[in-house]
Parts: C-alpha cells; sequence; structure tokens
C-alpha cells in the first residue's frame, strides 16, 4: 500500500513537471514580444531592449526556465503587463467568483447525474430510464453557451427570475442569482455524463452473482439497489474528477456569455491584450488544480473500493 | 438500430442542406441588407434576419458548411495521428513504445479545452489552426485505443501463424491487426466529431477559432450575442443547426457502438 502511493505521488511530481514545462514552452513561442506589447509602435530599440532587460526576456531560456521554477516554488507568478499588479493578486481576485461557479455547477450535475443514473440504471426501460435518455442525449448534443442562450431568453428576458448579464453587486448573498443560470447551464452536459456512466456502471452490477444471491434470498429491490450503488459508484470516481478539474476552465465559455468575472474571463481578456504573464498564471493555477484533483481522485477510489488495495 | 438510423438520416438532412446551402435560399450569407433588419421569420426569411438584415437561414447554412469542414477535418488529423502512431508503438514496443506513451499521456493530462485554447492562441486564430489545436489535442485517445488494440491483436494466435508464413511485421499491423478494431475506432471517430463541432462552436464564440466575415456556427451565435434579447432568432436559427448536427454524430456513434457489441 505504502508503495503503491509512493509510486502514485512520484508519477503525480512527474505529471507536473510535464504540464508546467508544456505551459513555459507554450507561453514563450506566442506571438509578440511582450517588450514591444508593452511599449507600443513608438518605441525606440533601445527602450525595447529596457523593457525586455526588466522582464528578464534577454537572458538564456534555460535562465529563464530556473527563474520561472524559482518562481513557482516561491508561489511568485510575475507581474501583468497592462494592469501594474501581481498576477497572484489578479488569480486571487478571480479565483472565488470561479470557484463558485464550479462548484454549484458540480454539486448539481453530481445530484442530477447519480440520481438519474441510478434511477434509470435500477429499472431499465422505465421512465426514469426514458427521462435519462432524453436528458443525456441533450446534455450530449446542445452546445453548451447556446443552452446558456435559451436560460437568458426565457429566465432572464422572458420573467426575469436572473439578471441577464453580470453579477449584482453587494456581496456573496446579492451576488447569488447572478450564478444560478451559469451553473445550471455548466451543469446539464456534466449531468449527462456522469447519469450515462453510473447508469452503465449499476447495469454491470446487476448483472453479478452476489445480486442473484439477494435477490434468492428475498432482498427487497432496496435492499439490493443499496449494495449495487455502493459497487457502482466508486466506479464514477474518475469522471467526476476529471469535471471537477476541468470544471475551472471549463467555465471559459458560461463566463463569457454570462459576463462572470472569473478566471475564465481572465485569461480571455489577457489573451486579447496579449498579458502573457496573466495568460500564464491562469494556465498554471488550472492545469495545476486539473492533475492534482485527478491525482487525489485516485486516492479517493482506492479508499472507497477495498478491493483495488489488495492488487 | 434505430439510433443509428436516426443519426444517419439527421445526418444526411444537416450535411445535404448546408452543401445545397446557396440552392436553398437566395440570399448571400455575408452582403448586409438594411430594409430588412430585425425582421421576425417570414415566407422571405424562414428564420429571421440579423442585425444587419443577413438572411439567418443563409448564415446557419454557409456556417454550417465551415463549422463542418472544420470538425470533420479535425476528427480525420485527430484519427490518423493517434493511430498511426499508436499501432507503431505498439509495434515498436521496447524504450520507444514507452517514450510515446509518456508523451501522449502529458498532453492528455491537460485539460482538454485549455490545450486547444492555448494551442489556438499560439498558432494565432483561423479554420486551419483550429483544425491543428482539436486535431492534437484528440489525438491521444485514438493513440490509446490503437496502441491497446495492436497489443492484445499481436498476441493472437493468427498473427504467430502469419509470421510463422513469413508475412513482415508491417503488413501484420496494418492489413491484418488493424481492420479487426477499425470498428471500435469508427464508433469513437463519430463521437470525437460530435465533440469537435461544439468545441469549434465555442471557439468562434470566443473570437479564437473561425475569424469574421466568414461565417461559422460559432461565430454567427457570438455576434447573436450582442443583440440576444433585441433579435433572439439570430441566435436560436444557427444553434438549432449545430445542436442537431452534434446530435446526429452522438447518435452515429451509439448507434454504431450498439451494432459493434451485438456481433460479440
Amino acid at each position: 500500500m505504502t508503495r503503491y502511493l509512493l509510486g502514485q505521488l512520484l508519477s503525480f511530481v512527474v505529471t507536473l513537471w510535464a504540464v508546467l514545462t508544456l505551459v513555459f514552452v507554450g507561453v514563450r513561442v506566442l506571438p509578440g514580444d511582450a517588450a514591444t506589447v508593452i511599449g507600443g509602435i513608438d518605441t525606440t530599440p533601445a527602450q525595447v531592449q529596457a523593457i525586455r532587460r526588466s522582464l528578464g526576456l534577454d537572458r538564456s531560456l534555460p535562465q529563464q526556465y530556473a527563474s520561472y521554477w524559482s518562481g513557482l516554488v516561491r508561489g511568485d507568478l510575475g507581474t501583468s503587463l497592462r494592469q501594474h499588479r501581481s498576477v497572484d493578486a489578479i488569480l486571487l481576485q478571480r479565483l472565488p467568483v470561479t470557484a463558485t461557479l464550479a462548484g454549484l455547477a458540480f454539486l448539481l450535475s453530481l445530484a442530477l447525474g447519480t440520481a438519474l443514473g441510478l434511477l434509470a440504471g435500477l429499472r431499465p426501460g422505465g421512465v426514469a430510464d426514458r427521462a435519462a435518455l432524453a436528458l443525456t442525449t441533450l446534455g450530449l448534443a446542445l452546445p453548451e453557451f447556446w443552452f446558456g442562450f435559451l436560460l437568458i431568453l426565457v429566465f432572464a428576458v422572458r420573467v426575469q427570475w436572473f439578471p441577464v448579464v453580470g453579477l449584482p453587486s453587494g456581496g456573496v448573498l446579492a451576488a447569488f442569482p447572478g450564478f444560478v443560470l451559469p451553473a445550471v447551464t455548466l451543469a446539464l452536459p456534466r449531468a449527462a455524463q456522469i447519469a450515462r456512466l453510473t447508469r452503465a456502471r449499476v447495469l454491470d452490477e446487476l448483472s453479478a452473482d452476489y445480486v442473484r444471491t439477494a435477490r434468492g434470498k428475498g432482498a427487497t429491490a432496496a435492499v439490493t439497489g443499496r449494495h449495487v450503488a455502493a459497487n457502482a459508484l466508486p466506479g464514477v470516481v474518475p469522471l467526476l474528477a476529471l469535471e471537477l478539474g476541468g470544471l475551472l476552465t471549463g467555465t471559459i465559455v458560461v463566463e463569457q456569455v454570462f459576463g462572470i468575472p472569473g478566471l475564465g474571463l481572465a485569461i480571455l481578456d489577457a489573451i486579447g491584450a496579449r498579458d502573457y504573464p496573466v495568460v500564464q498564471g491562469v494556465a498554471i493555477l488550472a492545469v495545476t488544480i486539473y492533475v492534482l484533483v485527478n491525482w487525489l481522485a485516485d486516492l479517493a477510489q482506492l479508499l472507497a473500493d477495498p478491493r483495488l488495495r489488495v492488487s | 438500430m434505430t439510433r443509428l438510423r436516426i443519426g444517419l438520416a439527421l445526418a444526411v438532412l444537416v450535411v445535404g442542406a448546408t452543401l445545397l446551402g446557396p440552392v436553398l435560399t437566395p440570399y448571400d450569407p455575408i452582403a448586409p441588407d438594411y430594409t430588412a433588419i430585425y425582421s421576425p421569420p417570414s415566407a422571405a426569411h424562414p428564420l429571421g434576419t440579423d442585425d444587419l438584415g443577413r438572411d439567418v437561414l443563409a448564415r446557419s447554412l454557409a456556417g454550417g458548411r465551415v463549422s463542418l469542414t472544420v470538425a470533420l477535418s479535425a476528427t480525420a488529423l485527430a484519427l490518423c495521428l493517434g493511430v498511426a502512431v499508436g499501432i507503431t508503438s505498439a509495434g515498436l514496443g521496447g524504450l520507444g513504445d514507452t517514450v510515446l506513451v509518456r508523451v501522449f499521456d502529458a498532453v492528455l493530462a491537460f485539460p482538454g479545452f485549455l490545450l486547444v485554447l492555448l494551442v489556438v492562441t499560439i498558432l494565432g486564430g483561423g479554420a486551419l489552426q483550429t483544425v491543428l489545436a482539436m486535431g492534437v489535442a484528440g489525438a491521444p485517445i485514438y493513440f490509446r485505443l490503437a496502441r491497446s488494440f495492436t497489443r492484445s491483436e499481436l498476441r493472437t494466435d493468427y498473427v504467430l501463424a502469419g509470421e510463422a508464413l513469413g508475412a513482415t511485421r508491417t503488413r501484420l499491423l496494418w492489413r491484418h491487426a488493424l481492420p479487426n478494431f477499425a470498428g471500435a475506432i469508427w464508433v469513437q471517430a463519430a463521437s470525437t466529431a460530435a465533440t469537435f463541432l461544439l468545441v469549434e462552436a465555442s471557439l468562434s464564440y470566443l473570437g479564437l477559432g473561425v475569424p469574421l466575415p466568414t461565417p461559422s456556427w460559432g461565430n454567427v451565435l457570438q455576434d447573436a450575442r450582442s443583440y440576444l434579447t433585441q433579435q433572439p432568432w439570430a441566435a436560436l436559427g444557427p444553434g438549432f443547426f449545430l445542436a442537431a448536427a452534434s446530435l446526429a454524430f452522438q447518435f452515429l456513434s451509439d448507434g454504431l457502438r450498439d451494432r459493434l457489441d451485438r456481433r460479440r
């Protein structure tokens, strides 16, 4: 067990190193020299050189790579080229917004997806199964942002329960209505995927010998259902991790549709303004959390399913 | 089986309509018509017009040609790249195989949409760049599928017999192993096409994919967002076509898989 965990930790570190190095390389091949971006078109070559030196862009790539890592280890992600404040400050300001949105969407998709998947799987061909099929089909095929348009047209324009764009100001509670429609938009396709997998896992379990034995001994549907759920649900955990980890960047389009000032809008604005330290900072944060969540999910699955610990 | 038929019918309908676009509507999808701004659906404009009086149906069909071309080309690229390297990797074995597995694992360790977004930003927007970005991000799935299928095929008796008869490794891999798992690859390809349609639409919606004035489902919807409350029709038309196309490929994938399962 300890050996296995150590191996897992090693693969986590290697993966993290690989993806963060990819981000470093990616940001350095972006078009447009950061120095000319800051200076504008009227800068003289001497001024461009001065800016390059102050940003550390005149040093060799290995030197830049070393300072990239020393910054990462110290938690210093550099300074925005446009906003005259540290990338850390921008991320700290934007992260809570995206985390709230992602958290709401995740809880919604988890509740809806597993409930529908269990109901559908336990009674294949029943009403719940048909409802689940309709929802999963729609959820997988509907363009996320277009579904957002429809929600805006119905719930913000026709009945005006929620704002059309942006978050209402005045604290967390006042802002809450602004999160509802984007969270529902994000939750639908994810609930669809979770329901699909849960249903398939439940159907697999139902054909197991222990279910036949339990039924033979006269166990009620509720008892069998509980055993089936306990065995089927751990198999859904890796997908949940993918969804949760992916939500941090999955919100980009939806933040744009609903005007939610989170990390998604931050990276889009930064791409538009060629503010590469901010692009890099958001990418580093998103990728690190993605790798971390997936790694934790492997551990959680190990804890939830004793059979995996034996092998 | 029914899903396969519905998917096939829907795909023929949507693809056919976009290809026949110029015949189906007399309007230019790009030229403005200031006498018909924000028209509701009518006999002349079945899906209404947008802020410049352009016919929404004409723009949906023209946008569909671009979006379908981009999504299907990217699927083809991901498939060819992933399958070719996957089969080669399984055939190589040893160190070469390990290195290739690690490389594709690193790509998979990225959240998908962020990867496509960053690659498109690096390459600069455009239809070709979008195809490249999605093709690279989509390749690892095919690599994994092709590699694991090839490895199990290589352990079968017929491969042993083929080797005894003097068949070359290349021949065994490409002529004998590949056809045995081609079905599973097609199932994945249809599903990838459905996903890529949505990814292209998202990218173009953000203004990072296919640039205006060339219409694509994504950038037409980007336009429509800014006057959504004045003219919802401009968003409903292209979104409906996009959803139908994505649904068609999703059904094709499900239907193909059911059919393969039954045969087993």
